[in-house]
């Protein structure tokens, strides 16, 4: 994985990432963003799931819960990347040699590629009950985004 | 004995020491506590949204509210039970932190708000179940209750940057 040093070399030294670091505030705010984050995306998805179950909100069918939060699903996410990168750059040569971080990657880039060609498309088509599939695919989004926090918090913890 | 006293008292007790001092215990409790945010403060936004009138808007407040509570409630259990942990290995610091005193005072105005809110507006929700846009009284509590939230998180996450 040497050849991409240079990338994380050259994340580290923008002006993003100097003025990040910098900063005493920019850090712990941007943050605080990645949390507020984390609540609603992973909120969006565990109500999806749970619904999928058919453990919570058994009154709406299975694609309207799911039209219900997409926005709020989508902005989670776009505020979670947005802060992500940012702190990704701020310690890009300290990501670069964390495990933590590399499993954090795979399991984001698993969990979006599940979303965006699996998972969107059958809750799309689901109505009162899930079959067996969806109920699967409910199960595995959840591991994938769990996977991501997990992994994500690892990062301070394990190294 | 003096509260200071006896946050030095419950971290020096052996359940405390023992969690300060474990290379595991601590990060599984800490990174449940920060995960368990998605199933507490997650599933209450889908509820206090729908109290504020943006989503799920065809169906009752009522229906809403009572199918996301039990799950909302194993969520703050979960956190209830984090936090002690969490605070019983740190309370002197804890005790001095500036950012927890804050983070006790908003849950207890969080608490008082959910209160207010059940034994108020509430009791007259066949008056506004099937509103699109419920009453002023639901709304301020549903803003109200993202704001305390998103308050009790920032001084969480803060009061850790400066342990």
């Amino acid at each position: 994985m040497q050849e991409i040093i240079p990338f994380f070399q050259w994340c580290d030294d923008t002006a993003v990432a100097q003025a990040i670091r910098n900063s005493r505030v920019a850090f712990p705010v941007i943050e605080n963003f990645h949390l507020f984050a984390l609540t609603v995306l992973l909120g969006s998805i565990v109500v999806l799931c749970l619904r999928q179950f058919g453990l919570i909100l058994k009154n709406q069918t299975i694609s309207e819960v799911a039209t219900a939060l997409r926005p709020w699903n989508r902005w989670g996410l776009a505020v979670m990347l947005t802060s992500g990168i940012l702190l990704f750059l701020s310690e890009a040569m300290k990501c670069y040699g964390n495990t933590s971080f590399r499993i954090k990657m795979l399991f984001l880039f698993a969990a979006l590629l599940f979303q965006f060609t699996i998972y969107n498309r059958i809750v799309k088509n689901e109505g009162v009950t899930a079959p067996l599939g969806g109920k699967i695919a409910a199960g595995i989004a959840l591991c994938l985004w769990f996977g991501v926090g997990l992994a994500g918090r690892a990062i301070g913890f394990l190294g | 004995m003096s509260i200071l006293s006896m946050c030095q008292w419950l971290q020096d007790t052996s359940i405390g020491t023992s969690i300060r001092e474990s290379i595991w215990v601590f990060p599984i409790i800490e990174t449940t506590h920060v995960l368990g945010l998605s199933i507490s403060v997650g599933l209450l936004l889908v509820s206090d949204l729908r109290l504020m009138g943006f989503i799920m808007k065809k169906r009752p407040a009522s229906e809403v509210y009572e199918q996301i509570k039990p799950w909302m409630f194993l969520g703050f259990a979960i956190m209830v039970v984090s936090g002690i942990f969490l605070f019983w290995c740190q309370a002197v610091k804890a005790y001095n932190s500036i950012f927890f005193k804050t983070k006790v005072i908003l849950l207890v105005v969080a608490a008082i708000n959910a209160i207010a809110f059940e034994r108020g507006i509430y009791r007259k929700i066949e008056k506004w179940d099937n509103a699109l846009v419920p009453p002023m009284e639901a709304r301020v509590a549903g803003w109200a209750s993202l704001i305390l939230w998103a308050a009790i998180i920032t001084c969480g996450r803060t009061m850790a940057y400066t342990f």
